[in-house]
This record gives C-alpha cells, sequence and structure tokens, in this order.
C-alpha cells in the first residue's frame, strides 16, 4: 500500500471523536502512532508546561492559558475519555472564571461553557445556569447551543423560543444567529411537510404492534410469559404508542382528541425561558430506579419455574441462512489500537462522588464563593491551596518551588547576558 | 459475462470510472449535509450501502456531468475533477475533494483488454468510498448552508461543451490536505484527496 501509514486514521476513526472545528491531520497521526506505542514524554512534558503555566501565568489574560490547553488536549487525545482530562480540564476552566465579569460574553469563554454543557448529562441545565449567571447572553452561540440541544430532544417550539431570547437580547455576531435561525426553521418545516405525507399514507392502517414491545410466544415452545392480555394492558400499549408522537386513529380508547391552540399556548406561555434566578439545586427528585429502603430478610426470590429450578435457556436455533462471507476476507493482520493505561500520576485526583453531577458541584463552588465573601467561612488553609489544586492535576510544593526556582534562575541568567552586554558596550565607548 | 470477469476495456474502464465518480460524489455530497439527508436513498452497489439523491434537479445535473466525464475518459482527455464545497453566503470555499486521473493513452491504440478482474477493481473502489465515509472523523463541521460545484481538469485543446464553463481552481488557502486511497482499472488511475480548511485559521 502506497499510502503506507496514512491509514492509521482510518483503522481508528470509531475511536476519533469529531471535533466542530476538524482535526489537524497532522496532529492526529502523531496522537495515533503514540497510541500504538503508549504516550510519549513529549506529551506529557506539554501537558505539564501546560500545567505549570497555568499556576505560574501573569499576564492579563489567563483564559488564554487554558483555551491553549484545552484545545491542545483536544487535538492530542482524539478518543477522549479519562486518559484526556478534559472533562475535569473544562469544568475546571469554567469554574474558575464564574466570578470574572470581564470573561462573561468572551467568546472563547462562552464556547468552553458549550463544551462543558455538552460533555454533562444535563446540558439544558447548564445553559439555564448560564442566562442566569450573565454568561454569554450576549453571545450567539450559546443560544445556538442551546436551541440545537432542544432540537435533539425533539421540542422544535422551545428551540425557536431560545432563538426568540436571542433577538431580545440583540446577541452577536447577529447574522449568525439569524442564519441558523433560518436553518431551524427549514428544516423544522420539513419535518412537518414530511409528517403530513407520511400521515396521508398512514392513515388507513391498523394499529400495529410494536416489536419488542411485549413478549408473544412462538413456534410450538410453550410461553413462559402470560400473553392474555386485558383490555386494560391493550390500551396502555396504544398509550405508550401515543406519546411517541403519532396519535394512533380508531382506537376507542382515545377517541377524544386533544386540539392544539396555538393562541392560546402563547399566551399562557408557562415554558417560555424566563430569566430565573438560581435559587437551588435540581432536586434528586427525578432519579429512576431507586429501590426504597425495606427490609430485605425473609424475602424469597420469585421462582420461575414449576419444578423449583431455573431453567436454562435453550441454545440458539442455527440460522437457516448462510451468513455473507467475502471471498476474499482475510483476518485482520493487526489490531488497531489498543488503550494505554493512563499517564502515571503519583498524586491521583481524587474520584468525584456518583451523586454529584458537573453542575451540582459548580453551584456549590459559587456558593462556597460567597460565603468566603460575606466572611461565613470558618476554614482558611494557611497554605497555597488554589495554586496546587488550580490546574487539571494536582501539584506539590516542590514542584511549584522548582518552576519558581528555574524561572528566577532564567531571570537572572538574562540578566547576566544584559548586563555583560552593557558592559561590553560600556567599555566599548570608553575606549571610543 | 465470462469475458468481461476476466479484462477490461477502455470502454469498460471508462464505465466503472464514470460510476465510481457518481456514487463518489453522491456519498460526498450526502456526508457532507450538502443537501438534506431525506432526499436521498438508499441503494446497493459494490456490496455496501449506498446513499443516492432523489433530488430531481441534482440527479439531472449529475448524469449530464458523469456522461460527460464517460465521453471524457473514454477519450482519455481528463486529467482531474474536484468537487469543490463552497458557503452558500460567503461564497468561500470551505473543503476541496479532487480526483486526479491517470489514463493510459496507450489503451486508445491497442483494443486488447487488460488483465485485471473486475471483482478486484470494485474492492479498490469501495475502499476509497469507505474512506470518503470515514473522513468526518477529521473534517470541520460545515456549519453553514453550503453549495457545491464539480470542476473537471481536461487537456488544453478540447474544445468546451454547451453547459460547460471556464473556471478558476477554486484553491483554499491555508488548507490542510489529506490523501485518500487511490483505485486503478489499469487503464485508468484515480488519486483521492481531500483538502480542508486549517483548524486554526477558523
Amino acid at each position: 500500500m502506497a499510502e503506507g501509514g496514512d491509514v492509521d486514521w482510518e483503522l481508528c476513526k470509531e475511536n476519533i471523536q469529531p471535533l466542530r472545528r476538524g482535526r489537524a491531520i497532522s496532529a492526529l497521526h502523531q496522537a495515533l502512532s503514540q497510541q500504538q506505542d503508549g504516550p510519549s514524554s513529549a506529551v506529557n512534558q506539554q501537558r505539564q508546561a501546560f500545567e505549570s503555566e497555568l499556576r505560574m501565568y501573569e499576564g492579563e489574560d489567563p483564559l488564554d492559558v487554558w483555551d491553549r490547553y484545552i484545545k491542545w488536549t483536544e487535538q492530542t487525545f482524539p478518543q477522549g475519555g479519562k486518559e484526556s482530562n478534559l472533562a475535569t480540564l473544562l469544568e475546571r476552566a469554567v469554574t474558575k472564571f464564574t466570578e470574572e465579569e470581564k470573561y462573561h460574553n468572551d467568546p472563547r469563554y462562552v464556547d468552553l461553557w458549550i463544551k462543558f454543557a455538552e460533555n454533562c448529562s444535563e446540558p439544558l441545565d447548564i445553559y439555564r445556569y448560564m442566562q442566569a449567571q450573565g454568561i454569554g447572553v450576549t453571545q450567539a452561540s450559546l443560544y445556538i447551543a442551546w436551541s440545537e440541544e432542544y432540537e435533539n430532544q425533539g421540542n422544535s417550539r422551545k428551540a425557536d423560543l431560545v432563538f426568540q431570547e436571542g433577538f431580545k437580547k440583540s446577541a452577536e455576531p447577529h447574522e449568525k444567529l439569524m442564519q441558523f435561525h433560518k436553518a431551524l426553521q427549514a428544516r423544522v418545516s420539513r419535518q412537518v411537510l414530511m409528517n403530513v405525507e407520511d400521515d396521508s399514507d398512514d392513515e388507513p392502517k391498523q394499529p400495529e404492534r410494536v416489536s419488542l414491545a411485549d413478549l408473544k410466544h412462538r413456534g410450538k415452545k410453550k410461553a413462559i410469559a402470560p400473553v392474555n392480555r386485558t383490555g386494560s394492558a391493550v390500551r396502555s400499549v396504544s398509550r405508550g404508542l401515543q406519546s411517541l408522537g403519532a396519535p394512533i386513529l380508531g382506537n376507542a380508547s382515545n377517541s377524544q382528541l386533544v386540539i392544539f391552540d396555538e393562541n392560546k399556548t402563547s399566551s399562557a406561555g408557562p415554558s417560555e425561558p424566563k430569566l430565573e434566578s438560581w435559587v437551588a439545586p435540581p432536586t434528586a427528585a427525578a432519579k429512576e430506579n431507586e429501590q426504597r429502603p425495606e427490609r430485605w430478610c425473609d424475602v424469597k426470590m420469585p421462582q420461575k419455574s414449576k419444578f423449583g429450578r431455573t431453567v436454562m435457556a435453550p441454545p440458539p436455533p442455527k440460522p437457516t441462512f448462510q451468513p455473507f462471507v467475502e471471498e476474499s476476507d482475510q483476518p485482520p493482520t493487526m489490531t488497531p489500537c489498543k488503550i494505554n493505561p493512563a499517564v502515571n500520576t503519583v498524586l491521583s485526583s481524587r474520584k468525584p462522588c456518583r451523586e454529584e453531577t458537573p453542575l451540582k458541584r459548580l453551584q456549590e463552588h459559587h456558593q462556597h464563593q460567597k460565603e468566603a465573601e460575606s466572611g461565613k467561612l470558618q476554614e482558611q488553609s494557611m497554605y497555597c491551596k488554589e495554586l496546587l489544586l488550580s490546574g487539571a492535576t494536582e501539584f506539590c510544593f516542590e514542584e511549584l518551588r522548582a518552576e519558581r526556582y528555574f524561572k528566577k534562575t532564567h531571570q537572572d541568567s538574562q540578566k547576566e547576558v544584559k548586563s555583560e552586554q552593557d558592559q561590553a558596550c560600556a567599555s566599548e565607548s570608553s575606549v571610543c | 459475462m465470462t469475458s468481461t470477469l476476466k479484462g477490461i476495456t477502455l470502454k469498460g474502464s471508462a464505465e466503472l470510472v464514470a460510476e465510481f465518480f457518481s456514487f463518489g460524489i453522491n456519498s460526498i455530497l450526502y456526508q457532507r449535509g450538502i443537501y438534506p439527508p431525506e432526499t436521498f436513498t438508499r441503494v446497493t452497489h459494490y456490496d455496501m450501502s449506498l446513499q443516492l439523491t432523489t433530488d430531481p434537479k441534482l440527479k439531472n445535473y449529475l448524469t449530464n456531468v458523469v456522461s460527460q466525464l464517460k465521453e471524457w475518459l473514454f477519450e482519455c482527455t481528463v486529467q482531474k475533477l474536484v468537487l469543490v464545497i463552497t458557503c452558500l453566503e460567503t461564497n468561500e470555499v470551505l473543503e476541496r475533494w479532487q480526483f486526479d486521473i491517470e489514463c493510459d493513452k496507450s489503451a486508445k491504440e491497442s483494443s486488447a483488454p487488460r488483465e485485471k478482474s473486475i471483482k478486484t477493481i470494485q474492492e479498490e473502489i469501495r475502499s476509497v468510498i469507505r474512506q470518503i465515509t470515514a473522513t468526518v472523523t477529521f473534517l470541520p463541521l460545515l456549519e453553514t448552508p453550503c453549495a457545491f460545484d464539480l470542476l473537471v481538469y481536461t487537456d488544453k485543446d478540447l474544445e468546451v461543451p454547451e453547459k460547460w464553463e471556464e473556471s478558476g481552481p477554486q484553491i483554499i488557502d491555508q488548507s490542510e490536505e489529506v490523501r485518500l486511497r487511490s483505485f486503478t482499472t489499469s487503464i485508468h488511475k484515480v488519486n483521492s484527496m481531500v483538502a480542508y480548511k486549517r483548524t486554526d485559521s477558523v
């Protein structure tokens, strides 16, 4: 093969997360080749350099370091994941500047927030939080990302409302917002059109059973699960379908059709995104699959078979068809990549509690700061805790000291060189 | 049927390559979202499922281009086919898919079929199309509505047919280039490449 190493990316394509801005192919090649022979010291060194830059930076624009660090991480760890530390990094970056008013509408900062939100399980909460805190409220990108999230969840009406909010706040750049809004409208209208066409096709059809919805016995085997469905069970199935969006016509149980009134809802407008202060973190009430505490002793497992033994599932019958195998199919000659153990850090980062969501942590951090301001906080660390913990990984005192030492020696040596030059100049001038 | 399986003639090669372009262009248009995905239908070809457009205008345009291309391939006068993706509003070139075509002009004189089975050729074509699909892993997202354009580079002395016009090369400045796989029918060799705007210049 003439392309040789160039096909690396194709073999690992499943392990490369697509980026909005695309990837530099050289960085990708490098990252993939490193993946095969372990994370090189170059990557570790570069990360360390970023980490120390985060701590030692003294300029006007600390966000810049974070921004570069995160972009570098994205490019260097195409597969994302724990090794890249991207989630922690984003969270730290985002929390660090919540108090800095000057960054609130900085496009870079808003971008970081959006990336952070996309990494979370509940991006909508994050966007609402951003709005409440006034972060990115004049940036078109916030409204675009927010609306995309609503659209992905199938709520195109709210997606549209988000855009209206953006227009109200006259978010910049205005053209971009307009353009995305138009694209959304086009998509929605196309969808509506398609649905209308579909409906006209579907109308004569009888309500069908959904596959995988209920157990059904097949063939000569005796059914294990009860298959006689009562009226209510049948109805519940159709309800389940209905909630998916397609109303089923001709079902006696739901002959009452609710007709959507556009004017009515828009006047009521309870779902309009309002600027509400963020009072408390979302309660844990929404959790699923939680079991109430109860006595566990004397509880018997329900027996599945009538003989008191668990029934082994019969072996799957052999397929009656011949699976297609390409004639020239050869076993792959190499396994494209293996995942390497994470970078060996002596100080391991503390694992966050399962219960915590990033947003919750964020709010706690926020509250902490407020308390600290009002002087309520009792604790006071007598060491530079901020500096040690400010990056994505933890530093130890010695590292900080070494960093300062190197900086100082560097400065000193520069000074010496300069003074020597000055002296040389001076001596020259005296000669003249 | 047995003769077509063993060797390949110039005419057959031109047809195969033209067919590749038809499928290749369709899958780029689908993958990059130039046309809405609902306007495509799935077909099975080269033992893989591919997306073909159902938009009548686009279909018409593509058949025109491909049939013209087939002629040029048969005459061995075509050098390159380029698919340019531009931003609809600013007309900025965002992506450029280039297919260099090397013709073996000696095939025009001798009509004897070459030794290469259609199966191996299709295999090679398949891997090119697979790679086109895989490029989404590194290409930037096209956030704006985009248009596309097809450019064909031919030998200089060729007359410009009706419905075609001369154009510039539409090069992207500061681009990242990635070579893709190539395939050959032993008469026509096609090298593929994609260029896109570099990350840090966005």
